[in-house]
């Protein structure tokens, strides 16, 4: 096992761009390597030993040995774990946009908020982020319609808008709120809020599962065929409650299910 | 500066070399016979060289290309390449950007392109694009297929008029030939409808394709225009539609060819979307030899072949009937532009996947094209990029028509659909082209089709645009080594361009700007003057520009190769 | 209405200029010029070619208010010579070598500069600006980051049925304006291309037509409208939905969706599928509610949905006349439409992370260049907030809000009037705009400057023009 650790000396107002840090690239990486290594800020290239001290402990076979911990102020560190495939990140701190984007292995876990993009086109791994994210969580490359695919994202704060855009893939969970039009578009994969949801969820969905454990405030109108469920089992996971459940968007002639907690949402029945 | 292109292996079919160790020389950028002593030698000793390719059907710039590159970033950011030297980033796979495309056709060994589909009212955004293409030449062909002009021109038989009418337009828009989209079927569109064969007329202009593809052939005729019409016929990509294709065909045969430069009166292009049979999707099956055939016994038809390459790529045309149904068919996001009184258009992307069988046979179509076509001289090579696959696939289309044997194994190892062997005979022809036919179809035989006698060939006087490839056609046997073939197909060794190395080593190490190639027709003055003079009361009416802001000013042709015609008189 | 006088004092006329104010770019502008000199072709009092020298444009036949006002009051408040900001923070008056190596100096230094507007200047001068973005690495971006951005976010996401503004004028008989007031924003757009022409199809014009408004309030359009239907505000996304569900053959379960009752929901779905040719013009009501790019990206939905039973296109309402020329100019050359980031050597599209509110409000860019554009006055405080803090340099023709956050000002010339260049129409349509008087004295054109700041840049990076220039 080897752990690297990045304890910051000083910010930038100017985002570092950390996308050349993960397991995948830096596994045999010294501290040397680390004193050496130019990061992208803005057009240019600065020294990372300005803006963090790297310590290295341990080796390492392979990028899966990996243990990446960044310590600081990384709200302006965009890409932590963009493309990394195995290993696992911990930054201490919120995190900037695109944290775990495109990732396909590994664990990434921010001890704060991650700002919008987290997990964008993940196809494998985990990100767990303990504070809130904000928009275009797990979502698709502007004008893709092939987002997230497959990993699980777990949200133990609450989620911005359009969460889960153009799902094809995978699990997201959000344990607080959410705002507008959570998994819009999406077409296969799971997504789990626990707690409130302000409007439309599902607008224009084709297929997949939308769990929501709070209060609704609206539903859109291509969902259709209310029926109540207890227990149900959606994607092999034992869901335990009674819901309500709707089938669409058929403004789409999608065949998704969205399930409403129904003691909750009792005003929809 | 003067060169020697030394030892080289040359094939030039025009002038009937085939693989004979020689040097190329040139000279101020032209091919000449000789140099002086302090001409600088380039040692290519075996190595495969060939004019430089001339792609006769392609859509690099335009409207259409815009729309697709706009709308889909995801495609954008597929093929990104970050600055480098002299090249700028270049960006999207299927619709690359301007830049991308010129360096792109230059690492291939091209020369020339020629962009198929330009709408006269958007003929400026044309123009301003082929301006960022740099590195190749461009001759654009304006739609014609579906103006409301030639549609009454055609219905009452005008030819005269018609002939005045297209030799002004050409002028204003700086256009190279007659291009025909769907005729009438892009006016269909204007209703959300299409026309099926060549007798269903357009609504309200009560004229049908028929009409508008003889009259356009007779008038390209009374020109004497150095490419004929260029026909993308009714009914693509509809099974059973290989009647129409060879009823289009035969229109064409009594009309007298007027033209010497070139051999053809009909050039059909992406053969491959034309040549169906069956009635549905589900007893689709391929009827490519039927149309083969009629090429075969028809020398006066030239065809291109839109060959499929199995890419997520991006369907751009101005058949916007067809694009919807495309839509329909794939659920994708779906771009359509209609342009006032000229024609409509329609973009989707589409995933062409070895793995369905419509499209394997899509693709097995194509292949049968190329080798059932006998005379390479009337088969030319094309992905109707970026519609059946982005051009930088010409290099493995090349390796598929040079080895039997990857195409037997594509078929064995079901890259492609099992579909391809019930439903068309590909797994039954063993031909394989030679260097010598793969010279044709890529330069030799378009520059002929378009009457570009100064390029497409090595012969003396021609322009010094050459390719030269690290392949040494007397070692390889490309049955065996395609993948070779691929590669280095793909990366020109060298990439010459009016007698300036523009790639080396499969990299561009100089950027030229690019030319346009345009027709003026010259003698028509007076019949053209009172043609304006009668459409002008509906033009001010219909159209949403003025007159004067309508033509193609001379400041976006700052490179123009204008070839001149006088009207009626065939050209040498 | 007061009554004006014809306007009689002139000397010459220039006759098919273009407005170079909102998208409909009517390019059928008469100006009338007093005074000056004509260089080139005059042919029974009207420029047939070239331009009038010292003269001034006194009227503007055929333009709107919108148009003819910014035409005619052209030297209200006109720039005039290159000023920089003082230690004191007053700008003084300068040479333009002075103006223009300063500028240079801050664009060759900076590490996230951002060039911002390009939307009322020329396409040949964006050619210098993305030569220059690309050669330092800077922000590209136009204003559709604070207009028609989520519009084409939509595009992306859901598809682009577009046409020409003539399919309108001589097909359409339907035509729905949403979310936008054109008879305040676009004013010629009714007259000139949807509604009251006579097309070839539509002999008797406005009779010929259905007019329909979709939008919260009643405005000057809905109130020629046939149809107006008032939904509620936010409720764009739920209102689309309900129509293609409707569409796809669905019975409405409530009895209002967004404050419009289902019976009128379903009549109008009804009406829709009936219209022979339908025309959608959408506008920042609609990108800018709460849903954002999604309610067009549903109404485009619904778009491609009636394809099906007939045929319907839709155009944004662009506002600026060459806003969507630089959408297609960046897109062509780097293959991206706005919000472009050169930082690391390759185009980047991201929204959110490459546009400019977004740098300006996380405080990242050092230097701010704004060509053809007013940040001042449109950008919310928080962006305006850092540009105070930051080097701005401003190429304008009028003082305005952003002059006064402004440490360079390079005065420009007036596109349209002064210089000639390409615009794209709203619908695509490209046009070129021609010179009919010249510049005042000591202003320059953007192009020109554009490419000075190129040059003066690639003198201090130590790259000989001809390699850095394609």
């Amino acid at each position: 096992m080897k752990i690297i650790t990045f304890n910051q000396k000083k910010t930038s107002t100017i985002g570092l761009e950390f996308d050349e840090l993960i397991p995948d690239e830096i596994f045999q990486w010294e501290e040397k390597d680390f004193q050496k290594y130019e990061i992208p800020i803005g057009n240019s290239r600065f020294p990372l030993k300005d803006y963090f001290d790297v310590d290295v402990v341990g080796s390492a076979e392979s990028p899966s040995d990996v243990k990446i911990i960044l310590n600081g102020d990384l709200t302006r560190i965009k890409y932590i774990g963009t493309k990394m495939s195995t290993g696992e990140i911990v930054a201490n701190s919120s995190v900037d946009l695109h944290c775990g984007s495109e990732m396909s292995g590994g664990e990434i876990t921010v001890n704060g908020n991650a700002e919008s993009y987290a997990g964008r086109e993940m196809t494998g791994g985990i990100l767990t982020i303990k504070g809130n994210t904000r928009e275009f969580c797990g979502a698709s490359y502007i004008g893709d319609w092939r987002g997230m695919s497959g990993g699980t994202i777990m949200i133990h704060g609450s989620a911005g808008k359009q969460l889960g855009e153009c799902l094809t893939g995978g699990e997201i969970y959000v344990k607080g709120n959410c705002d507008i039009l959570a998994g819009i578009h999406m077409t296969k994969g799971f997504i789990q809020i626990d707690g409130d949801v302000t409007r439309w969820p599902g607008g224009q969905m084709q297929g997949g599962n939308i769990i929501i454990n709070g209060k609704l405030s609206r539903l859109l109108e291509g969902f259709v065929d209310p029926e109540i469920i207890t227990n149900p089992e959606i994607e092999g996971k034992q869901i335990t409650g009674k819901y309500i459940k709707y089938v669409g968007d058929i403004a789409r002639n999608g065949k998704g299910n969205l399930y409403l907690d129904a003691d909750k949402n009792r005003n929809f029945l | 500066m003067e060169y020697i292109l030394k030892n080289g292996i040359v094939y030039d079919p025009t002038n009937k070399i085939d693989g004979e160790k020689k040097d190329v020389l040139f000279k101020d950028g032209k091919i000449v016979d000789s140099v002086s002593n302090d001409a600088k030698v380039i040692d290519v000793t075996d190595k495969l060289v060939m004019a430089a390719g001339v792609d006769p059907h392609s859509h690099i710039a335009g409207p259409k290309l815009v729309v697709g590159r706009l709308y889909r970033p995801e495609d954008s950011r597929r093929g990104i390449v970050p600055k480098k030297g002299v090249t700028r980033a270049e960006t999207g796979f299927s619709v690359p950007s301007c830049p991308a495309t010129g360096y792109r056709y230059s690492r291939m060994g091209y020369g020339t392109v020629v962009e198929a589909a330009m709408p006269p009212l958007e003929a400026k955004h044309t123009h301003e694009e082929i301006n960022a293409i740099p590195n190749i030449d461009v001759a654009p062909l304006p739609l014609f297929g579906n103006n409301w002009f030639i549609l009454e021109y055609a219905k009452e038989n005008k030819i005269d008029d018609l002939a005045a009418f297209i030799s002004y337009w050409l002028r204003l828009v700086k256009g190279y030939g007659i291009k025909l989209v769907n005729p009438c079927g892009g006016e269909a569109w204007g209703w959300g409808m299409n026309v099926h064969g060549l007798d269903d007329p357009a609504p309200y202009f009560d004229v049908t394709s028929r009409e508008v593809i003889t009259a356009l052939s007779k008038a390209n005729e009374k020109l004497g225009l150095p490419h004929s019409i260029h026909l993308h016929p009714n009914d693509l990509g509809h099974p059973g539609n290989s009647r129409t294709t060879i009823e289009s065909m035969k229109l064409i045969k009594d009309i007298a060819k007027n033209s010497a430069v070139r051999d053809q009166t009909v050039h059909m292009t992406h053969i491959q979307y034309h040549s169906y049979g069956g009635t549905n999707w589900r007893d689709f099956v391929s009827n490519a030899p039927d149309v083969a055939d009629f090429i075969n016994k028809n020398d006066y038809v030239t065809c291109d072949v839109g060959q499929i390459t199995l890419d997520e790529t991006t369907t751009m045309t101005a058949d916007g009937p067809m694009e919807f149904d495309l839509h329909q068919l794939n659920g994708l996001k779906w771009a359509n532009k209609d342009i006032e009184l000229e024609t409509a258009s329609g973009i989707v992307p589409f995933i062409y996947s070895g793995r369905n069988s419509v499209h394997s046979v899509q693709w097995a179509i194509g292949l049968e094209m190329f080798l059932l076509i006998n005379n390479p001289w009337q088969v030319f090579l094309t992905t109707d990029s970026p519609n059946a696959g982005p051009f930088i696939r010409y290099p493995r289309v090349i390796s598929w028509l040079m080895s039997n044997k990857r195409r037997t194994e594509m078929i064995e190892n079901r890259e492609v659909h099992k579909a391809v062997e019930k439903k068309s005979a590909l797994a039954t022809i063993d031909r394989e082209y030679d260097f010598n036919e793969i010279a044709t179809i890529s330069r030799s035989a378009p520059a002929r089709a378009y009457g570009f006698t100064d390029r497409g060939h090595l012969g003396i006087g021609a322009k010094a645009d050459i390719a030269v490839y690290n392949i040494k056609p007397n070692e390889i046997d490309p049955s065996l080594e395609y993948e070779a073939i691929e590669k280095h197909f793909g990366l020109a060794a060298y990439t010459i361009k009016d007698g300036e190395v523009l790639v080396k080593d499969g990299e561009v190490v100089k950027v030229v700007p690019s030319h346009t190639i345009w027709t003026n027709v010259k003698g028509l003055e007076s019949q053209e003057n009172a043609v304006i003079d009668s459409i002008m009361p509906a033009f001010n009416k219909y159209y949403t520009i003025k007159f004067e802001n309508y033509k193609v000013h001379d400041n976006y042709i700052p490179n123009p190769i204008e070839v001149k015609v006088k009207a009626g008189q065939a050209a040498k | 209405m007061v009554y004006e006088e014809p306007i009689t004092d002139y000397d010459y006329k220039v006759e098919n200029c273009t407005c170079a104010f909102c998208g409909c770019n009517c390019d059928d502008l008469v100006y009338l010029v007093k005074g000056g000199e004509v260089k080139g072709e005059l042919k029974d009092g009207v420029v047939v070619s070239g331009y009038v020298d010292g003269g001034h444009v006194v009227g503007c036949r055929h333009a709107c208010r919108l148009g003819a006002s910014k035409v005619m009051e052209d030297m209200d408040q006109r720039l005039l010579v290159p000023m920089i900001r003082d230690e004191k923070g007053n700008l003084v008056e300068t040479d333009w070598d002075t103006a223009l190596d300063k500028a240079a100096q801050l664009i060759a230094h900076a590490v996230r500069p951002v060039f911002y507007g390009w939307s009322e200047t020329s396409i040949e001068t964006m050619h210098y600006g993305l030569e220059l973005g690309e050669l330092v690495g800077a922000v590209l971006d136009n204003q559709a980051t604070i207009c028609h951005g989520p519009s084409l976010q939509a595009v992306q996401n859901a598809g682009y049925p577009v046409m020409t503004l003539g399919e309108t004028k001589n097909r359409a008989d339907m035509v729905v304006y949403t979310g936008n007031n054109a008879m305040n924003s676009h004013p010629r757009h009714l007259a000139r291309y949807s509604t009251f022409p006579r097309g070839y199809f539509r002999k008797r014009g406005r009779f010929d037509r259905t007019l329909v408004t979709m939008d919260p309030r009643y405005t000057d359009t809905a109130k020629m409208s046939d149809i107006w239907v008032g939904f509620e505000q936010n409720g764009d996304y739920e209102f689309y939905n309900a129509m293609r569900a409707v569409l796809r053959g669905k019975k409405l379960e409530k009895d209002i969706i967004s404050g419009i009752p289902k019976e009128d929901i379903e009549d109008l779905v009804e009406s829709m599928k009936q219209a022979q040719f339908g025309a959608l013009f959408f506008g920042l009501g609609l990108t800018h509610t709460l849903s954002k790019q999604r309610n067009i990206d549903i109404a485009i939905n619904l778009i491609q949905d009636l394809n099906k039973f007939t045929k319907w296109n839709l155009i944004p309402m662009r506002g600026h006349f060459n806003v969507n020329g630089f959408n297609i100019f960046m897109a062509l050359e780097q293959g991206f439409p706005y919000g472009v980031d050169f930082a690391r050597g390759y185009p980047r599209y991201m929204n959110g992370e490459t546009n400019t509110i977004d740098l300006l409000t996380r405080e990242e860019p050092d230097v701010f260049m704004v060509i053809a554009a007013d940040p001042g006055a449109h950008f919310p405080s928080g962006a305006n907030r850092h540009l105070a803090n930051i080097p701005v340099i401003q190429i304008d023709i009028h003082w305005g809000p952003s002059t006064e956050l402004a440490d360079i000002v390079l005065p420009g010339s007036f596109i349209a009037v002064e210089a000639a260049g390409t615009s794209y129409r709203m619908d695509g349509v490209p046009i070129y705009m021609k010179k009919a008087v010249s510049k005042p004295k000591n202003t320059r054109d953007d192009e020109w400057i554009v490419n000075e700041l190129l040059k003066r840049v690639q003198k201090i990076k130590g790259i000989k023009p001809e390699v850095a220039s394609k």
